[in-house]
């Protein structure tokens, strides 16, 4: 295993972060111990009330004071360190970020001087042509394919129908359909009177 | 003599052999004290597993008041684990990889193996991937005390070490040292 070629070099700035980490780790192991001698001030301010020495358990007091003062301090502080590393850490993040966007770019531009407007003009152009040519070719062929043998073709079509028809005339007789007539139709007057005298004939027979 | 388990003050249960008096004695005869040892052993895992104890020391057998008093003594049958017999089962876990000397070159005192420096490995590695820390720098003083207690809260820092090592030959993890101190770096498992 190359254990050297899959981890990454220490940079600089990776020592900067270490180094502001461990000083807040530092930061952080001091605010411990204030904590413990800010407990052991109430402790001692206790015992000193305890005995009646006033004074000495207010001393306790003003000194528990003046490290809670301490411990302010240090959180402050901590905020600061804790802000730079993040900060750090959020400028790398915008590094390697914009530094894949540079690639990006880079690729598109290489595709894109392989694809100028000028080459797909061309290109447009070129399959224009070769399908007007293909065009050609098909009337062409199309053309000198008519002349001799359309007849031929025309001829199989026919005799197919021919050998279509009689199944045909096998299928007809089971639909009944009616002759066409064979008089022609009578038109205008002789069909309208009819139909008057059946009206008069209707019209008499109510009053009656 | 009826033998029952005991769960301690502190939740923790307690096998039944450990209400047997013979259990306390060191044996004279081998066999039966290997089995003794073994019983010692899983006991000792279980319970430094259950309360989180990474070190078991002979000053924890000779005197009250220690981690380790709701194991090594039994009082409802008025029985103590003698420092010399302690001292017998933790060589044994030391040959046997379930626990080192730790400082070295001394052995009153044992780091224990609950999980083996490997498992740690493996656990330290999910740590680190699952709060997404991954690619930071991290101190060693940020993942034994972490903010947020995690798995890995008061890990002693010889077995952090340890595993951070076993990691690092699988180039999962990088140490980095400047003037101050030490800092690890965690990468993604590459598979192999």
């Amino acid at each position: 295993m190359g254990g050297s070629q899959s981890v990454p070099k220490v940079t600089a700035q990776d020592r900067a972060i270490l180094d502001l980490k461990l000083q807040r780790d530092k930061l952080k192991q001091y605010q411990k111990k204030i904590q413990v001698v800010l407990d052991r001030e109430k402790e001692i301010a206790k015992q000193h009330l305890a005995t009646g020495q006033k004074d000495r358990a207010l001393i306790a007091l003003r000194r528990r004071k003046y490290q809670q003062s301490m411990l302010v301090k240090t959180e402050e502080q901590m905020t600061n360190l804790e802000q730079l590393v993040s900060t750090i850490e959020f400028s790398l993040i915008e590094v390697s970020v914009l530094h894949g966007l540079k690639q990006g770019n880079d690729v598109l531009k290489e595709i894109h001087r392989e694809m100028n407007v000028e080459s797909v003009e061309k290109l447009l152009e070129e399959t224009a042509e070769a399908q007007a040519y293909q065009r050609e070719i098909d009337e062409m062929l199309a053309n000198t394919l008519s002349r001799e043998d359309e007849e031929e073709v025309e001829a199989e079509l026919k005799q197919l129908q021919a050998e279509a028809l009689p199944q045909q005339a096998d299928a007809e007789p089971k639909v009944k359909l009616p002759n066409a007539p064979t008089a022609e139709p009578i038109v205008g007057q002789p069909e309208a009177e009819p139909e008057e005298a059946t009206l008069q004939r209707e019209r008499v027979a109510i009053p009656a | 003599m009826t033998l029952a388990s005991f769960t301690t003050p502190s939740g923790f249960l307690l096998p039944s052999i450990h209400s047997a008096p013979p259990f306390f004695t060191q044996q004279p005869n081998p066999n039966t004290q290997s089995i003794v040892t073994e019983n010692w052993t899983r006991l000792i895992l279980t319970y430094a597993r259950y309360r989180r104890l990474f070190f078991i020391k002979l000053e924890d057998a000779e005197t009250k008041g220690g981690d380790w008093d709701e194991v090594l003594r039994n009082e409802r049958i008025n029985r103590q684990l003698f420092p010399s017999h302690l001292s017998h089962i933790l060589s044994q876990m030391v040959e046997r990889n379930q626990a080192v000397y730790e400082p070295q070159k001394q052995t009153r005192s044992v780091l224990l193996y609950w999980r083996l420096p490997e498992e740690w490995a493996e656990v330290l590695h999910e740590w680190v991937t699952t709060t997404g820390q991954l690619n930071s720098i991290l101190t060693f003083y940020e993942i034994i005390e972490p903010p947020i207690e995690s798995v890995l809260s008061g890990i002693p820092m010889t077995l952090l070490r340890k595993a951070i090592s076993i990691l690092g030959r699988t180039g999962r993890a990088q140490i980095i040292s400047v003037a101050d101190g030490e800092g690890v770096r965690f990468f993604a498992g590459t598979g192999k």
